[in-house]
């Protein structure tokens, strides 16, 4: 079990305040920025543009230095830094529906992946531009939060579940 | 007429640092790290400081469970936690004060038929980020992990965005004909 800087009963109440504080600062520049992941890609094939792009590889660039960081610092709370060397390379950080191969998490990333750049390019923006211009005052992105907010509720009653049958039934289970 | 500002002036500085979205990649990357760094203790999962697909998840099955009493499934983060994960509120609030502050708020309406492929689009986008495990900010979170996974998320993701845009431009192309 991993430890981080607050013990788990101070833990447990910071981590909605500590959220909250940090998607206030989030939506507030990504507002100012306009940011979006897949408008990076969009305006690169488009116009050879690289402002919103440069954005996204950044974020990536700076989540590796932050967590190097932060591991030299609090090495008890950062436990399975550098992933891929620390577990099974070929799986991912838990978050996904459990129990599976490598191979089922590979195709699981991959599919998905090619499917929301599809749908996000064609609906002008990724999950948090939508929210930002539902915050602006767009309806439609408005709907596009509310349809993730019943699709949760969905996921998590079914789809997670035939997900694991699927992937199990074409013998990609763990 | 108003003097032109000066560019070395502070305000000036910070206030076209905080337009780039440069500036706010990298504000993402290390206070995501730092995050973790003080909530772990409270769960899982690892590579979780910010992702607006699994933090509207967690939000809304979260309360769904403490107002009905529900038990559906959610990162262990949020269900130790006395309330969830707040940050989809939060950037809600952050964006819609910086709109307020710098007048950028404008109501716009459009049919009901957009309204409807707007919904399906977040309905089924939640579904893809939710069997990846994560929004393109959380698959980029988990390649600075080290999780080749996400990587080969990225790469599709921008094959996809590739797809769509010649989608575009082929559908523009026959309007113009």
């Amino acid at each position: 079990m991993a430890t981080g800087i607050l013990s788990k009963e101070v833990a447990i109440y910071a981590v909605p305040l500590v959220t909250l504080l940090l998607g206030i600062l989030i939506g507030y520049l990504a507002q100012r920025s306009g940011y979006c992941s897949i408008g990076g890609f969009r305006d690169y094939v488009l116009f050879r543009h690289t402002r919103l792009l440069s954005g996204y590889v950044t974020l990536i660039v700076a989540s590796f230095f932050g967590y190097l960081l932060f591991w030299f610092l609090t090495p008890a709370a950062m436990e399975h830094f550098f992933w891929a060397l620390t577990s099974n390379p070929l799986m991912p950080v838990p978050g996904a529906p459990a129990g599976l191969s490598p191979a089922a998490y590979l195709i699981l990333a991959a599919i998905p992946g090619f499917l929301i750049g599809l749908i996000c390019v064609l609906l002008g923006g990724c999950p948090i531009r939508q929210t930002v211009m539902a915050s602006e005052g767009s309806y439609k992105a408005a709907f596009f939060f509310i349809g993730m907010c019943v699709g949760s509720v969905i996921f998590a009653a079914f789809v997670s579940g035939w997900v694991v049958v699927l992937m199990r039934a074409i013998g990609l289970g763990a | 007429m108003a003097a032109a500002p000066d560019p070395t002036s502070l305000k000036y500085l910070l206030s076209r640092l905080s337009r780039h979205p440069a500036f706010l990649g990298a504000l993402i990357g290390i206070l995501a790290a730092f995050s973790q760094s003080l909530l772990i203790s409270a769960g899982g999962p690892e590579a979780y400081g910010f992702c607006v697909a699994c933090h509207t998840r967690d939000l809304v099955n979260g309360m769904t469970n403490i107002i009905t009493g529900a038990s559906l499934a959610l990162a262990p983060i949020s269900k130790n936690a006395i309330l969830p994960v707040m940050s989809v509120v939060g950037v809600i609030i952050g964006a819609f004060l910086s709109a307020k502050v710098h007048k950028e708020h404008k109501i716009k309406k459009t049919d009901y038929q957009e309204y409807l492929i707007y919904f399906i689009g977040g309905f089924v986008v939640l579904q893809l980020a939710m069997v990846f495990g994560g929004c393109p900010y959380r698959a980029a979170l988990r390649t600075g992990y080290g999780d080749i996974t996400a990587l080969l998320f990225i790469i599709m993701m921008g094959l996809g965005v590739i797809a769509g845009t010649l989608l575009m431009l082929r559908k523009a192309e026959k309007e113009m004909n």
